[in-house]
């Protein structure tokens, strides 16, 4: 995927150039100044936008970033540079913790391309994963009401919920190749498959989370 | 955050909690859920055949404070409506009894949507039957 050029003139310079991305710009070509930053991340670090990145090379950037935009650099720099100085580190330090975690960096593309993930409305759900996870809920709360022998019931249940969490995982991973590879019609339909396995991993980290609580209570 | 007193009489004495025969043909069943905090909402409703009348309504709730509350309110809300003056029922009603903040006004959407559901579930086995009759008499 190329951006197509976008001409960018410089704030104090004034002198413009045709470049293939914002993220190019953070620095003038001709007077070295930063440059007002680009707030989307991919671009920002100078990745493709893409759910699979190389972590490494997403590391081996964020240093390097961190140290050329740190705010202490530009303690004596005009104050429209100070100020850029802040957004820029601000942008970069969100956009390493979102572009990092691979849940978090998926949900910031579907979210770019017009999936709003917290004002999904249940329609969006599919009924079976809601049957699923209702009956889910339904056997956890008879276990745990239950005594002592419900204990290794418990425990079966949360490596089963592991074991689903690593399948969604996997299957997450996958799905997040075919996206990359997959040319541009086809992938809203990806996005929108993806999407829904996002969201059962959420039901199931949830149920995880509640029968890890109920051993905490039970051990204390 | 605190929850008004309202939130917690319900949460803490849900009213209606249970479940209706899902078969019966005079039950309507809603399942409902919010991916982003992992909510799942079941509310039932039980309708007399002859007035149209909710004669009972059920509801079980996995969720937080302001979810179980919405819809144990929701069901109590439901009983002795007609199938249509429970369709009318809005989230905001919910909003304003349970004085819910904004950040817990989309547990009040999904009471709504439970509502919907459920009625539309009732709607969708009242009309089966009747298609079926009228093709019979063609």
């Amino acid at each position: 995927m190329s951006f197509p050029l976008i001409e960018h003139t410089c704030w104090r310079c004034g002198q413009s150039s045709e470049q293939e991305s914002e993220a190019a710009s953070l620095f003038c070509k001709f007077c070295n100044s930063l440059q007002r930053p680009v707030v989307d991340y991919f671009e920002f670090f100078g990745f493709d936008k893409s759910l699979t990145i190389d972590s490494a090379e997403l590391q081996r950037r964020y240093y390097l970033l961190s140290r050329q935009l740190h705010p202490d650099r530009y303690t004596r720099a005009t104050e429209t540079e100070r100020n850029f100085s802040l957004e820029a580190t601000s942008i970069l330090n969100d956009g390493y913790r979102v572009l990092r975690d691979p849940v978090q960096r998926a949900e910031y593309i579907l979210k770019e391309s017009g999936f709003d993930i917290g004002e999904q409305r249940s329609k969006d759900v599919p009924p079976e994963l809601l049957e699923e996870v209702f009956d889910l809920n339904v056997a956890l709360d008879v276990l745990r009401s239950g005594d002592a022998g419900a204990l290794t019931e418990l425990e079966a249940s949360r490596e089963r919920f592991v074991e689903m969490q690593n399948e969604i995982d996997a299957d997450l991973e996958l799905k997040f190749r075919q996206y990359d590879a997959a040319p541009e019609p086809e992938r809203h339909e990806l996005l929108t498959s993806i999407r829904s396995v996002l969201n059962r991993r959420r039901y199931i980290r949830n149920l995880l989370q509640e029968v890890n609580k109920e051993f905490a209570t039970r051990e204390a | 955050m605190a929850y008004s007193d309202k939130v917690l009489d319900h949460y803490n004495s849900p009213r209606n909690v249970g479940s209706l025969d899902k078969k019966d043909p005079h039950v309507g069943t809603g399942l409902v859920g919010a991916p982003e905090c992992g909510d799942v909402m079941k509310l039932q409703i039980r309708v007399n055949p002859d007035t149209g009348v909710i004669e009972d309504a059920k509801f079980k709730t996995f969720g937080c404070g302001s979810a179980i509350a919405s819809s144990s309110l929701a069901t109590e809300m439901l009983k002795g409506r007609t199938v249509d003056e429970a369709g009318q029922i809005k989230n905001t009603q919910i909003v304003n009894e349970l004085s819910l903040p904004p950040v817990k006004i989309h547990c009040s959407v999904l009471a709504e949507d439970a509502i919907k559901a459920a009625i539309e579930d009732y709607r969708a086995k009242q009309g089966a039957p009747a298609g079926g009759a009228l093709q019979q008499s063609v």
